[in-house]
């Protein structure tokens, strides 16, 4: 018969040993950074916790903490409405093509930034502050006053247009930053061992600024995505994208949980993102290259 | 392999020259340096052969065939940069197989050459790391490897090793001679550092803005120093303004002379090399003249003292003695000027060679 070993520590035993040392010395140091951690959590995760529960409850009625009935019953009824079953993949595919087409229109703009010296480039890199520097509802309303007379109003390319117009900040401005930080003797010594400058921009500075451009591209779509003021004032009200269906749920609906369902859905597609962002920024070569 | 002939080279930017009508020949094989403080244009006409820098004015020829016109990438040149130029998102295979893959050779061919070349650069075993996990030595090899491993006609290097410490930089300077013996390859160097290029030029073009002060070999351009420039910028030197009147000159209050037939006059600079002023015993009676000095500082630089001091009336001078000389700071010793080189307003300095030096007088 094999003898039985003393039991060795359960390792998970000892981890939470350590971590509740780790605690009670954090608490006892860092009092004050605890406290503001709690609070800012509070406030940040309140009311998704809200939303969470409101989308998979049945009936929350009021002094009760938590919801007193869960179900799905409303998924089932939100999924069976027209507009949003419309909408889900018309907005998808709108914010794709609006990122598509900003960086076919910025990408080559940023390139000549970063890397041309011309007259009023300056000038006109700061203006694309200009798009954020003033109210946007104020903008989008005169831009639709001369989209009305263009007829594009209540178009889908003119929901493009204007939300094109949103894009161009972090389009131009992350990539040529990006651009700008490739060491040009870097691409001097792919020409030198005879590369065409074609094949170096593609084998050299291109895998060099992925990471930037991956992540310009990924809010790009995010923030347009979830752009709400264009597409409300220019679509409707023939173009109905996600959020602005959203607003009008919320605004005019009785059931909350319709809302509260398409909030949680519309997380979907950044959370997806920001995972493959991370997955992006962690694997392979870029780690390497800085010596992470 | 190959022959390189640079003819009248010249580049402005706007108005400032930065290269000024160079001419000379690279021959087969050799190894040349172009040396000269920042800011002389070395680097850019080294860039300039490379193809990174478009010439104003002038030709470069390749065996007899122009270059000038001819794009960086197609130019059978291969160039090590100052910094390190390493594709970060490369391993060192990839960075090295580059611009073998570029010419579809076979793969088995390129294994074999990139593996040859990290041999030659004795890091074999690294093919599979990132450049940012390599030591910055390291990393100026494999960019060495990756310039030789095209087997280029002319191989550039632009002040490879000024970034690293200077015992790496001794070793990676031998290496790279070793190297270039081997495989016989034409090589420009280009340094500020005139240690760097004695030790590994067969000849040295000196630069000084824009212009080549003076091409020759080691030796030849410490010994006779073509112009001031030259004489100051190489080696230690003590330079001495002086007045030339007939077969005479007159440093402060001495006097040391000219020989027959000399034709300047007025104004001079008299260049001396510290060990050319020799150390005599107080009864010396030999050729030359013997100048009284103080001792003023002794610094000990192992096999030799460096020592500075001040001969009343001519200035504060430096002389390299030998270590088993007994002197002490504060002595007053004598000192004879063997060598030195004068310079006129114009043209080719004189040498003056007063003793085949006097060693068996000199204190021991």
């Amino acid at each position: 018969m094999t003898t039985i070993q003393p039991a060795a520590p359960l390792p998970g035993m000892s981890f939470w040993q350590g971590t509740r040392r780790s605690f009670t010395t954090m608490v006892r140091k860092n009092g004050f950074g605890l406290i503001a951690l709690v609070i800012l959590a509070l406030v940040i995760l309140g009311p998704l916790y809200s939303v969470v529960l409101w989308a998979f409850a049945e009936r929350w009625r009021y002094p009760s903490l938590i919801p007193n009935e869960f179900g799905l019953k409303f998924w089932e009824q939100t999924f069976s409405r027209a507009d949003i079953l419309e909408a889900l993949p018309f907005s998808i595919v709108l914010a794709l093509t609006v990122t598509a087409l900003s960086a076919v229109i910025c990408l080559p703009a940023s390139y000549a930034f970063a890397r041309m010296r011309f007259r009023g480039r300056q000038a006109l890199l700061l203006s694309f502050l200009a798009t954020n520097a003033f109210p946007r509802f104020g903008l989008y309303v005169s831009i639709a006053v001369i989209f009305f007379r263009l007829n594009l109003v209540g178009t889908v390319p003119g929901v493009i247009m204007i939300q094109l117009v949103n894009t161009l900040l972090l389009m131009i401005w992350i990539p040529t930053a990006a651009f700008q930080g490739v060491d040009r003797s870097l691409e001097e010594a792919a020409l030198d061992v005879g590369a065409s400058p074609l094949r170096v921009f593609i084998q050299i500075t291109l895998p060099m600024v992925m990471p930037a451009l991956a992540a310009a591209l990924l809010l790009t779509f995010v923030n347009t995505f979830y752009e709400a003021q264009g597409a409300l004032i220019v679509g409707l009200p023939r173009v109905v994208t996600m959020p602005v269906l959203m607003y009008s749920l919320i605004n005019s609906q009785l059931v909350v949980q319709y809302g509260a369902i398409v909030s949680v859905v519309l997380w979907l597609p950044s959370l997806l993102l920001l995972l493959m962002a991370q997955r992006l920024l962690r694997g392979g070569y870029l780690t390497a290259g800085f010596g992470v | 392999m190959a022959k390189l002939d640079i003819v009248q080279l010249t580049k402005r930017f706007g108005s400032v020259t930065a290269v000024s009508e160079a001419s000379f020949t690279v021959q087969d094989s050799e190894f040349m340096c172009i040396l000269g403080p920042s800011g002389c244009g070395k680097s850019t006409l080294l860039r300039m052969i490379a193809g990174f820098e478009s010439a104003t004015g002038g030709d470069m020829q390749i065996d007899g065939e122009s270059i000038t016109e001819l794009p960086a990438n197609k130019r059978p040149t291969a160039m090590v940069f100052q910094k390190y130029t390493l594709w970060p998102h490369m391993t060192v295979y990839d960075n090295i197989a580059f611009g073998l893959g570029l010419r579809h050779l076979p793969r088995a061919t390129i294994e074999k050459k990139v593996h040859d070349s990290l041999d030659l650069v004795s890091l074999s075993g690294y093919e599979k790391r990132f450049p940012a996990q390599l030591s910055g030595g390291q990393q100026q090899r494999v960019a060495l490897a990756r310039a030789i491993v095209l087997e280029p006609k002319i191989l550039l290097l632009d002040e490879p090793f000024s970034s690293l410490d200077a015992i790496l930089r001794v070793r990676l300077r031998e290496e790279l001679k070793r190297i270039q013996r081997r495989l016989k390859i034409t090589a420009i160097f280009v340094t500020h550092d005139q240690e760097e290029a004695l030790s590994l030029a067969d000849r040295i073009a000196v630069m000084n803005s824009g212009r080549i002060e003076q091409l020759d070999h080691p030796s030849t351009i410490y010994a006779n120093p073509e112009t001031l420039f030259v004489a100051d910028f190489i080696g230690a030197m003590n330079l001495l303004k002086a007045n030339a009147q007939g077969s005479s000159l007159r440093v402060g209050s001495k006097t040391l002379p000219l020989p027959d037939g000399s034709i300047v006059n007025g104004e001079t600079t008299i260049a001396l090399r510290p060990e050319d002023l020799v150390l005599v015993s107080d009864t010396y009676t030999g050729a030359g003249e013997i100048w009284k000095a103080n001792v003023d500082q002794i610094m000990d630089l192992g096999h030799y003292r460096k020592v500075l001091v001040d001969v009343p009336d001519v200035g504060e001078l430096k002389i390299f003695i030998a270590k088993s000389a007994h002197i002490n700071e504060g002595d007053t010793i004598s000192l004879v000027p063997a060598r030195y080189l004068v310079y006129g307003q114009h043209g080719s300095p004189i040498e003056v060679n007063r003793l085949a030096r006097p060693d068996s007088q000199a204190v021991q």
